[in-house]
């Protein structure tokens, strides 16, 4: 009876502690706690997006140039590719010149060009050597990732790439680990003339199996060698180990917009990045084309059948990745128990897409190098490749766009649809045409326009918006000098703050009323509650001790 | 001792990562060539489809150096058949130590056993000699070899010798160049068979019936020496009673 009574209050006075502990803030009659201070760095980085595009150096790479004897498009952005870089892919680094080529860090048999079969003035005979890279992975020697490579302001998950054989440091200097500019994501754009001998050679750098599958691409399913073809480690041939090196070869016999990547543990190897757009060119004479395009977006040296059509031209990647699959090459370095975590352990049926990335970079960063600028009147062309396991839905606004070409196979011109949202299933490529006539149905005018997935998870970077794929077609009359495109409403420079996509900045902190939009402050408990509080537990340790007391007396007796 | 030594790891790989830049300001003032070298150059490069060179030396002594000391030739193979005889690594070199004297001139002959790119590559000396950072490579893209000399300067400092093929360095292609009695701090740190890594994996632990068995029995023994002290405490308080009464 008495050991009833010790329960009953024991339960009592447990649910009193529990009432009191979770009601300690926010008593109804207390105002509500003023606002913070804006806390975010975004004071002292102003200007960070200006620091990404600002320089001399900077100014001359984008001024449209003549690098041996290599016409080079001007390119406003930011951080555009490299002259020199574009040359050597033009002319393979065998024929470019030495000055050139030694202002790249490409080795010499990185692109190969000989032999002009059908005598129409262009090399027809392409030996491109891809390695595979691993970036932000795990190193003995500390906690820290290396290379590194961000995708969005703070953010660097384990990512893979096919990567053009380079020659020196995997690094920038030897004063940093960020990665050097050819070791990024999205592994480059392959482009290659139809009827061209192709061959690839995937030297594997890497600690895992991996191969190439050209998916879409006119090729053999056994080469004329009697090599597999095809990429499939259970089907055409043995994947290639470590250290191997394998070449694939092939002669497309059609024009088209085309996809490669790894078949090795296929969902995996993919979501790391081991994917690319691959682009089979019109056969035309003196047809001299940029072989790869590292970090995708614009074509600084266009092909001849794109000249004759097009004002300009861009490769979009879009692409997503598992936080949690990149974070298993992070933790150990042990390929062995990499493996056992990523082929065993790892679900992706339970997975989510946490980054999603067009060329490589998670919005503002998309800004950086895939800004796409443009001029009134302008006919332009979109290849555009969904590279990740969820459905694009790309919309561009002011504009209406008309799909040339379905996976790589021309559309007839009275069956094309024009429309504003672009539905992408995983794998598939579309050719988008879109003019930047101001008609009220192509385009609406000069303006930065925004074009993004519409499937709204796709905005964020790991659940923090706007992030995620969102990138912009600004007019020229709209972007400065640097390549910064002139906004009109919240400063950009906010967005390069790492602490934005950690979660730490009041979104509308900065939009001129902080006190009603910003960081509510925090309470603290009030002295009668928490002196209530406190007794309540020391009556709680009275009653446990009176109740083993009783229980004890009462076995004794 | 032991958190000095670990302390000299965790700055060795601070070193590592930002790739040994800091300590080359301070040579390159106190390390003159013998002769002027024109910095445009190329790096000293030579190279062609199946590798490169960079900054080869035969005869430039560094300062401090009157006379090259012992010339020092060197095998060095590399590639995935060597890291067979070790556990966690898919890359390395066929030895992964080397010691020199100072001012020792190497002959380095690099031997690629795999269809990839590997390196020898080698940090930290005078940037003057080894423009702009300080660094001797060589690359072999292919199956195939390369032999290049480079000469130390008259200081006792260990090296890091390593392959940057991107996760390379981080696979076990990661070695030491010992000059003279090496740096104060001792080895650099995770290098395979020759120190442990300052950030070690972490491994399945087996449970077997023997450690049940094991860490059992050590519990039963701590309780029964607990009770045997709390005995013996207390007769030894009892006869010392005893002996006062």
């Amino acid at each position: 009876m008495k050991n009833l009574f010790y329960i009953l209050a024991i339960l009592g006075v447990a649910a009193g502690i529990y009432y009191l502990a979770t009601h300690l803030s926010g008593s109804p009659t207390e105002p509500p706690p003023a606002t913070l201070p804006i806390v975010t760095s975004t004071a002292e980085e102003s200007g960070l997006i200006k620091r990404y595009c600002a320089g001399e150096k900077l100014v001359k790479l984008r001024a449209a140039q003549v690098v041996d004897g290599v016409e080079i498009n001007k390119s406003r952005v930011c951080r555009p590719d490299l002259p020199a870089q574009v040359a050597a892919f033009v002319k393979g680094t065998n024929q470019v010149a030495h000055q050139t080529l030694m202002k790249t860090n490409l080795a010499l048999d990185s692109v190969v060009k000989s032999d002009d079969l059908d005598g129409d003035g262009d090399p027809d005979v392409i030996h491109i050597k891809l390695e595979v890279a691993e970036l932000n992975g795990s190193t003995p020697d500390s906690s820290q990732v290396t290379p590194s490579f961000y995708v969005a302001p703070g953010i660097r998950p384990g990512l893979w790439a096919f990567a053009p054989k380079t020659r020196g440091m995997a690094t920038k200097t030897s004063m940093t680990t960020e990665a050097n500019d050819t070791l990024r994501l999205p592994s480059p754009a392959i482009r290659i003339e139809e009827g061209d001998t192709i061959k690839i050679t995937l030297e594997n750098t890497h600690y895992f199996p991996h191969t190439i599958h050209f998916h879409g691409v006119d090729h053999p399913f056994v080469a004329e060698d009697g090599t597999g073809n095809d990429g499939v480690p259970f089907a055409s041939e043995k994947a290639v180990l470590p250290g191997d090196s394998h070449t694939y070869t092939f002669k497309p016999r059609r024009s088209g917009t085309d996809f490669y990547h790894c078949h090795v543990q296929t969902d995996k190897h993919l979501m790391m990045g081991l994917q690319g757009l691959f682009i089979v060119e019109e056969n035309h004479p003196d047809n001299w084309l940029q072989t790869l395009n590292v970090g995708d977006g614009q074509v600084r040296h266009p092909s001849v059948a794109v000249k004759q059509k097009y004002d300009a031209e861009y490769d979009l990647h879009y692409q997503s990745v598992d936080r949690e699959l990149g974070e298993i090459i992070q933790a150990s370095h042990d390929p062995r128990l990499i493996a056992e975590q990523m082929n065993r352990n790892y679900d992706m049926t339970d997975a989510t897409e946490d980054y999603f990335l067009l060329n490589g970079h998670s919005f503002p960063m998309t800004l950086i190098d895939s800004l796409v600028i443009v001029e009134p009147d302008q006919k332009l062309k979109f290849h555009m490749l969904n590279g990740q396991p969820s459905p694009v839905a790309i919309h561009f606004h002011g504009h209406k766009a008309t799909i040339t070409d379905y996976d790589g196979v021309n559309v007839p011109a009275t069956n094309r649809i024009t429309r504003d949202v672009f539905n992408i299933a995983p794998a598939q490529r579309i050719d988008l045409e879109l003019s930047t006539t101001n008609d009220g149905l192509n385009s609406y005018g000069s303006g930065i326009w925004l074009f993004h997935d519409h499937s709204e998870k796709a905005i964020t970077t790991d659940g923090i918006s706007p992030g995620g794929n969102i990138n912009m077609m600004a007019y020229s009359d709209y972007v400065g000098n640097d390549g910064v495109p002139k906004t009109r409403g919240m400063d950009l420079n906010i967005f390069f703050d790492p602490a934005y996509y950690e979660g730490k900045v009041p979104v509308w902190g900065s939009m001129g009323i902080p006190e009603l939009l910003g960081q509510a402050a925090t309470v603290t408990p009030s002295i009668k509650q928490l002196l209530l509080l406190g007794l309540l537990i020391g009556l709680l340790c009275l009653l446990l001790a009176g109740l083993i007391a009783n229980l004890r007396t009462r076995r004794k007796s | 001792m032991k958190i000095q030594r670990y302390r000299n790891y965790v700055l060795y790989g601070i070193l590592q990562l930002s790739l040994i830049a800091t300590v080359n300001a301070a040579t390159d003032s106190a390390i003159q060539p013998k002769q002027k070298i024109d910095h445009t150059m190329h790096h000293n490069m030579q190279m062609d489809m199946d590798g490169m060179v960079m900054n080869a030396n035969t005869d430039q002594l560094p300062r401090g150096c009157t006379e090259i000391s012992e010339e020092v030739d060197i095998t060095v193979k590399a590639g995935r058949k060597y890291a067979l005889e070790m556990n966690g690594i898919m890359f390395t070199y066929n030895q992964r130590q080397w010691k020199v004297k100072p001012c020792s001139k190497v002959n380095v002959t690099f031997i690629n056993d795999d269809h990839i790119r590997h390196q020898f590559m080698l940090h930290q000396l005078p940037p003057t000699i080894y423009p702009p950072y300080g660094m001797f490579n060589i690359e072999v893209t292919g199956p195939g070899q390369r032999t290049a000399s480079f000469i130390v300067p008259n200081e006792d400092k260990t090296y890091l010798v390593h392959c940057d093929v991107a996760q390379h360095t981080e696979n076990g292609m990661k070695a030491q160049l010992v000059v003279g009695k090496g740096n104060e701090n001792g080895d650099l740190p995770s290098i395979p068979g020759v120190t442990p890594p300052i950030w070690a994996d972490n491994y399945a632990v087996q449970w077997s019936s023997m450690s049940y068995t094991i860490a059992i029995l050590s519990a039963l023994a701590s309780i029964l020496l607990g009770v045997a002290i709390w005995f013996g405490l207390k007769t030894l308080a009892s006869n010392t009673r005893g002996k006062t009464e």
